[in-house]
C-alpha cells in the first residue's frame, strides 16, 4: 500500500488521454450514428403519424361521403319505387283493358265458331235429310213423284239465296242465255211454261231452254246454267233442294 | 509487486499499474476505433453491442442528470469502462488489477474531485459554485470542505481495498486450497470486479449531477 507520485500523476495523464481518444473515436461516432438513427425513426414515425393523420381525415370523409350516398340512394330507391308503383299502375290498367279487349275479342271468335260450327251442323243435317228423303223416294220413284219435286222446284225458285241471284244477274248481261235441263220423264208443257218463266223472270236476256231425258237421274230434275248445276233429282239425292235452304238461311 | 516491473525513465518511474494502464488503454483503442470504422444506420451485431454498451451507460447518466448527462457522459462512460477492463485483469495469470494500487485509485478520485468542481463552475459560474457551501447555513462550510475530502479519500480507499483484499484472498486460497478451489472465488471476482466498477462510477456520476444539479435548484435563478 505505497503511494506513489509518479503513477498517481502518469495515472491522471493517462485517463485524461483516454477521455479525449474515447471521446473522439468512439462516443461521438457513435452517439451521432443513434442519433441520425433516432432522427430517422422521429422522421419516420412523423411521417407514419401525418400518413395516419390522413388517413384517418380521408377515412372521415369517405364516410361523410357514403352517409351522403346512402342517403341520396334512399331518395333515388324511394323515387324509383314510387315511380314503379306509379308505372304499375298504369301498366296494370292497360293490361285490364287489353285483357277485357281480348276477352271480349275471344268472346265474340267463340260466338262465331258456335254458329259456324251450328251452321255446319244444319247444313249436315239438310244435306243428310235431302240423302235420306232421296233413298227412301228412290223406292217410290215415278212420273208423278218428279212432277211433285218439280212443283217444289218452283216453290223453291221464289226464295233463292242472294248469290244465285247475283249469279242469274251476271248471265243477264250475255245476248243468249242456254239452259240445259235434264229430267228423267218427259216433261209436259205445262211444266215446262211456268219454269221457263220463273227463270224469265230471274234472267233478263233471251233464254235458249234445252230439255234432256235421263233416265238414271230416277226422279226430279237438272239444271245446268251457266257453271250452276242445281240438281233436284233422286240420283244426287236431291242435295240441289239442300243447297238452297242451306243458302236461304 | 511494482518493484518486479518498474523501469525509470528520466525523474519519472514508470511501475506496472501504469503499464498495464497503458494495455488497457491500447486494447480499448483499438476496439473503439475497429468497431466504429464503418457506422452504419442498419448495424451489423459487432455496431449494435457497442451500440447497446453507449446506449445503456448513456441512458444510465441521463437518468441521474437529465440536464448536463451528455456534457459528463465522457467521463463517467470512460471510468465505467476503464473500470472494468482494469478490475478483470487481474484474472489474467500474470497480470496485476491497476485498480489494487492506491496510487491508481487515488489518481482517479482526485480526477473525480476536480471534475465535480470543474462541471460546477462550468454549469453555474464561480460565485454561484461557492454559493453552495454556505447554503442552507454558512455554519455547514466546514462540513462541506470536510465532506469534499473525506468522499474522495473514501472513493480512493473503497476501490482499492475492494480489489486488493479480493486478489489478496484468491492468492491465500489458491495457496492453501489447491488447484479447483479458487474458481468460485475467481467468479466472485468477476462479480466483484464489475459491482465496484459500477459502484465507483455511480457514485462519480451522482457526485457530479449534485454539484451541477443541486446548485441549479439552489441558485437564485
Amino acid at each position: 500500500m505505497e503511494f506513489n507520485l509518479s503513477t498517481f500523476i502518469l495515472e491522471i495523464i493517462n485517463f485524461l488521454i483516454l477521455i479525449w481518444i474515447l471521446q473522439r473515436l468512439f462516443y461521438k461516432p457513435l452517439l451521432a450514428v443513434i442519433a441520425r438513427r433516432k432522427q430517422f425513426i422521429d422522421q419516420a414515425l412523423a411521417d407514419a403519424k401525418m400518413l395516419q393523420q390522413q388517413a384517418e381525415e380521408q377515412h372521415s370523409l369517405y364516410e361523410n361521403r357514403q352517409k351522403l350516398w346512402e342517403q341520396e340512394k334512399q331518395a333515388a330507391f324511394t323515387a324509383l319505387h314510387q315511380q314503379i308503383d306509379v308505372e304499375r299502375k298504369a301498366q296494370m290498367v292497360q293490361l285490364n283493358n287489353d285483357l277485357e279487349q281480348e276477352r271480349q275479342k275471344n268472346k265474340v271468335t267463340l260466338q262465331r265458331q258456335q254458329q259456324e260450327l251450328q251452321r255446319q251442323a244444319e247444313k249436315q243435317a239438310l244435306q243428310n235429310g235431302a240423302r235420306f228423303a232421296g233413298m227412301l223416294l228412290k223406292r217410290s220413284a215415278s212420273p208423278e213423284l218428279e212432277a211433285r219435286l218439280f212443283f217444289l222446284l218452283l216453290d223453291n225458285l221464289k226464295t233463292l239465296p242472294a248469290a244465285c241471284t247475283l249469279c242469274l244477274q251476271l248471265l243477264g248481261t250475255k245476248k243468249s242465255v242456254p239452259i240445259k235441263i235434264t229430267s228423267a220423264y218427259p216433261l209436259t208443257a205445262d211444266l215446262r211454261l211456268p219454269l221457263e218463266q220463273k227463270l224469265g223472270l230471274l234472267i233478263n236476256s233471251p233464254i235458249n231452254f234445252q230439255y234432256h231425258q235421263d233416265a238414271e237421274l230416277i226422279a226430279g230434275v237438272r239444271m245446268d246454267i251457266g257453271a250452276w248445276v242445281l240438281n233436284v233429282n233422286l240420283q244426287h239425292e236431291l242435295i240441289g233442294f239442300a243447297e238452297i235452304a242451306n243458302d236461304a238461311e | 509487486m511494482d518493484h518486479e516491473f518498474s523501469f525509470v525513465l528520466g525523474p519519472v518511474v514508470i511501475g506496472a499499474s501504469i503499464i498495464t494502464t497503458w494495455g488497457i488503454m491500447g486494447v480499448i483503442t483499438v476496439i473503439a476505433w475497429f468497431s466504429t470504422r464503418h457506422l452504419e444506420m442498419l448495424p451489423n451485431s459487432l455496431q449494435t453491442m457497442v451500440e447497446g454498451i453507449v446506449a445503456t451507460i448513456d441512458d444510465a447518466i441521463i437518468a441521474v442528470a437529465p440536464e448536463h448527462g451528455r456534457q459528463i457522459m465522457p467521463f463517467i462512460a470512460s471510468l465505467w469502462l476503464f473500470l472494468i477492463i482494469a478490475n478483470l485483469v487481474g484474472l489474467i495469470p500474470g497480470l496485476d488489477s491497476p485498480t489494487r494500487d492506491l496510487s491508481v485509485t487515488s489518481a482517479l478520485a482526485v480526477l473525480v474531485f476536480f471534475s465535480v468542481h470543474w462541471f460546477g463552475i462550468k454549469t453555474l459560474g464561480l460565485k454561484n459554485y461557492l454559493h453552495h457551501y454556505l447554503t442552507p447555513s454558512p455554519i455547514l462550510l466546514p462540513f462541506h470542505i470536510i465532506s469534499e475530502f473525506t468522499r474522495t479519500l473514501a472513493l480512493a480507499i473503497r476501490l482499492f481495498g475492494n480489489m486488493m483484499s479480493l486478489e489478496m484472498a484468491a492468492m491465500l486460497i489458491l495457496l492453501v486450497a489447491g488447484f479447483l478451489a479458487p474458481i468460485p472465488i475467481l467468479m466472485l471476482h468477476i462479480i466483484e470486479a464489475l459491482v465496484q466498477a459500477y459502484i465507483f462510477g455511480m457514485l462519480a456520476l451522482i457526485y457530479l449531477a449534485g454539484a451541477m444539479q443541486s446548485q441549479q435548484l439552489n441558485s437564485p435563478e
